[in-house]
């Protein structure tokens, strides 16, 4: 035991003592405290956005509630929040969130014509990416391992130690094993540590933090036995490492890029336009068409309320609202086909990346952090089930029950954010 | 430099070709690089072809179903709004830069200012988060790496087979041979650029100025050029091929795939903007004053009532010879206007804010440098997304307003406020459809070129002050090699 701390120490004197590992490790250390302190930040700005959307959406209601006492002015002029909250290891993967919305104030018309809009943040910071601990450790991390290790054998035999070395040497493990361990074990700590602290930050479950580091130090393992493996016969370590570069950038970039291109070509989707058009097209319509060609079917899909679809005026609210449905109705199979297509891109990502090991960790991480394009149309999918609870709370007002009183606005469904943690 | 000293130089290049043509390393690299820079021009020349394509039809079938509708109320044309599709600008082949992030489509209608719609990325694969298959990418990341797979040796080389002090004993001076080895690498560059700079002057029969052009292919020569000195520093400063190797590799990192994350992060960080929601609520407290333009007794319109009556000099609003209704909607939709444009100025202010910040990180990153460069002289930069903003609320006012004139003219007070009573008081209530003819052609053009190529001045600066810095750097070393 003894023995083996020795050479571990002798080792760890080695290493401090090259100039170029140490600030390898250094700049590794601060990238990915840098990562995630932003990343912490990131989320910190969300909650509280979502934090004083909650209270501005509320008071602002309110008024609107004051203003309006007619039922069908109350649906048109009230809108409601909704938000998909950052999960506690969102910190560490900011996926998607960056590209799809994660909060949306709806009312009771269409839903189709409201869902898509973005509230985007500036495109031009979105095109160049962000730094988070995924991409630290998918697509940064490799390149310091291949900086690390891809001259382990190579410098000593430049060096023409090598094979003195060997032969003294008491063991394989005594030699290079001491010495691939002590190496791995530095970057280990100096690109985890921060993501520890962050884990502890942001109150990420112990299993949460398990798991990702799980995921993690088996991906930097594969780099580095990738790495010393390839570099084992070779004389010049820039040839060992060339090589190495060029297999990164075929699983960073090249093989991504290929799959995306043709993920694309083979998966169709409907135009997102379309889908707007189709719910545009059909709520203009409506106003030309007798009543009965909207409350028809209309009925089918409610038949409660069939007994009071009789109109004393050529426009009143329940009607406008029917053939705002209507118009989502007849929308609803682009707007599915819409959302299989993306769902289908996303599965066929998944085979995408098994053999891109940055990829596959990309996506383990984003999916376990919940903001992946997954999560992000199930939170799509709860602005729907909303929006229908908002349709079932107004239908009766507008119907049969005439102007809701004050006190009946307090029983207005609430949007309620369950993706608080995945799994 | 003397006749003699030349041709030296040329002689060092050319035996430097010499040995890539004997290297297999070398060789590939070449190979993959021009491969990847023809294959990226293609893909994307196609994709944004069929774009562009698309979207001057989805403008002109936008228009011609607007202008198809049937007779109806005004005021349901304003709702039933209307379509602008942003066209890529003839470059854009060469660098997509925010379209797939912006969405191209803007829904256009009365008392509303929608945001842009349907950006490709929302149907991503979630693949391209690292790059994408564009020109832009494969020589502002890819390129430098290449050049230094084939470069990180030149002179380092040189140094470990002890050839350098033969060399500098015959009599070919230190300059001599890193200017060698450097045209040797910058004609690397030109191979490089060619398919780029082809592809780029074939815009130019599209309606591309020959100044966005020249600015754009002379960016990336200057961007490559500032790689090719970075590699000829290392590889004199270090005395071993690993040494220059492994710091290289190591800047790349940093200035190509650190930096401009680095650059966006603190950028968003430093100046915090709201979101759209978020001012969505000032913005509507502010509307909410204004009252309501579909509401004629709404209090806020009282003053504007008296002023009409006393204007015509008549004692109620059914005497007055037009349609107060729709007076009453063109007046709010002017004032809405008003404020929903204050506040869409003060966010892409802020928006042109973080922008700038980001784009200071170019004067530590040359990547960074040419990323604005060349999106801001294509005109796929942030500032043409705004000019796509600014043009298509210009193009939603007139069309509502156009309306609105039409309800104020064409459609009876009484007729219109009698319009719900029955089906035949609706079916009065409305105007020929012959007045659907009040759009103008909408056609996005991006900046002119001078003010493309204005707007990047500062990018073209941080990239010559890099070249200063390295050209200085190399000249006080090559005086000292060995």
């Amino acid at each position: 035991m003894s023995y083996l701390i020795t050479q571990l120490m002798r080792e760890w004197g080695f290493l401090l003592r090259q100039k170029y590992v140490v600030v390898l490790l250094l700049c590794s250390l601060v990238l990915s405290g840098f990562a995630i302190y932003s990343g912490l930040s990131e989320i910190s700005t969300q909650q509280q956005t979502i934090e004083r959307l909650k209270v501005a959406d509320q008071s602002d209601r309110a008024i609107v509630h004051k203003k309006q006492s007619d039922a069908g002015m109350l649906a048109y002029y009230s809108f409601h929040l909704t938000y998909s909250q950052p999960s506690n290891l969102a910190f560490a993967a900011l996926g998607e969130r960056d590209i799809f919305p994660w909060k949306h104030r709806i009312n009771l018309l269409a839903l189709e014509g409201q869902i898509y809009e973005s509230d985007a943040q500036n495109a031009e910071l979105a095109q160049a990416g962000k730094i988070d601990f995924v991409f630290v450790i998918s697509a940064l991390a490799p390149m310091v391992i291949i900086l690390l290790f891809h001259d382990l054998f190579a410098s000593e035999r430049t060096s023409g130690r090598h094979d003195l070395l060997v032969t003294t040497a008491k063991s394989y493990f005594a030699l290079w094993g001491a010495r691939i361990t002590v190496r791995f074990v530095a970057i280990i700590v100096c690109l985890m540590l921060p993501f520890f602290v962050g884990g502890f930050i942001a109150g990420a479950s112990a299993y949460e933090v398990a798991y990702v580091s799980l995921l993690c130090i088996v991906y930097l393992a594969f780099w580095t036995a990738l790495s010393v493996w390839w570099g084992k016969n070779a004389t010049s370590a820039p040839r060992v490492a060339s090589s190495l570069i060029g297999l990164w950038v075929l699983f960073a970039f090249i093989i991504p890029i290929l799959g995306d291109l043709a993920i694309n070509k083979s998966v169709h989707s409907p135009k997102g336009g379309d889908i707007m058009l189709t719910q545009r097209e059909a709520v203009n319509d409506a106003w030309d068409l007798p009543k009965s060609a909207t409350m028809q079917p209309f009925i089918i899909e409610y038949p409660a309320l069939a007994p009071y679809i009789d109109m004393k005026s050529e426009f009143e609210w329940k009607w406008y609202y029917a053939f705002q449905q209507m118009g989502d109705l007849k929308a609803a199979e682009l707007s599915e086909a819409y959302r299989d297509a993306a769902a289908k891109k996303y599965e066929l990502a998944g085979f995408v990346s098994w053999v891109s090991p940055p990829l596959l960790l990309q996506r383990s991480l984003t999916r376990t952090a919940n903001t992946d394009s997954i999560a992000a149309y199930a939170y799509e999918q709860q602005i729907r089930d909303y929006h229908q609870q908002l349709r079932e709370f107004y239908y009766p007002w507008l119907f049969y029950k005439g102007d809701p009183t004050k006190a009946a606005l307090e029983n207005m469904p609430l949007f309620e954010n369950t993706t608080q943690s995945s799994n | 430099m003397s006749i003699n000293n030349f041709s030296k130089v040329v002689i060092v290049a050319k035996d430097e070709w010499r040995y890539w043509l004997r290297s297999k390393l070398a060789m590939t690299v070449l190979a993959i690089g021009l491969l990847l820079t023809l294959s990226s021009v293609v893909v994307t020349a196609i994709t944004m072809l069929e774009l562009s394509h698309d979207r001057h039809e989805l403008q002109s079938n936008a228009e011609q179903s607007f202008v198809d509708q049937p007779d109806r109320h005004p005021h349901r044309m304003v709702h039933y709004g209307h379509y602008a599709f942003r066209t890529p600008s003839p470059l854009s082949t060469l660098d997509p830069g925010i379209d797939a992030y912006t969405g191209n489509s803007i829904f256009l209608e009365g008392h509303r200012q929608n945001s842009a719609m349907f950006a490709d990325q929302r149907q991503g694969t979630a693949l391209t988060k690292l790059g994408s298959l564009t020109p832009a990418f494969i020589v502002q990341t890819l390129a430098p790496l290449l050049l230094i797979l084939i470069g990180y040796s030149s002179i380092s080389r040189e140094r470990e087979s002890q050839t350098l002090s033969y060399l500098l004993a015959q009599g070919t001076s230190g300059i001599t041979l890193i200017t060698g080895k450097g045209l040797a690498l910058l004609s690397v560059v030109g191979l490089v650029i060619a398919p780029l700079a082809i592809s780029a002057l074939f815009t130019v029969s599209a309606g591309e100025s020959l100044l966005a052009v020249a600015s754009f292919v002379v960016g990336y020569a200057l961007y490559l050029t500032v790689w090719v000195l970075l590699i000829l520093l290392a590889s004199s400063v270090f005395s071993k091929n690993s040494g220059s190797f492994t710091a290289l590799a190591f800047v790349w990192i940093l200035l190509c795939i650190v930096m401009p994350r680095v650059a966006s992060t603190s950028a968003s960080t430093a100046v915090p903007s709201a979101g759209k929601i978020e001012t969505d609520f000032a913005v509507k407290a502010e509307l909410r004053k204004l009252g309501d333009g579909h509401n004629t007794n709404d209090p806020a319109f009282k003053q504007f009532k008296q002023s009409l009556l006393k204007k015509y000099n008549v004692n109620s609003i059914d005497e007055l010879p037009v349609n107060f209704r729709g007076l009453v909607a063109s007046e709010s939709e002017a004032k809405q206007a008003n404020v929903l444009n204050q506040f869409a100025e003060l966010r892409m202010q802020s928006e042109l804010k973080q922008t700038q910040v980001s784009r200071y990180f170019g004067w530590v990153s040359p990547m960074v440098a040419i990323r604005s460069l060349s999106m801001i002289v294509v005109g796929t930069s942030i500032e043409t997304h705004h000019r796509f903003l600014r043009e298509t609320e210009q193009l939603r006012f007139d069309f509502v307003q156009g309306l609105n004139k039409i309800h104020i003219e064409e459609l009876d007070y009484k007729d219109d406020m009698n319009r719900n009573a029955n089906a035949a008081a609706t079916k009065k209530a409305r105007v020929s459809a012959q007045n659907w003819q009040i759009l103008q052609d909408f056609n996005f053009n991006v900046d002119s070129a001078d003010v493309r190529a204005q707007r990047s001045v500062p990018a073209f600066l941080q990239l010559l002050l890099w070249i200063v810095v390295l050209v200085g750097g190399i000249k006080f070393l090559g005086k000292r090699l060995l």
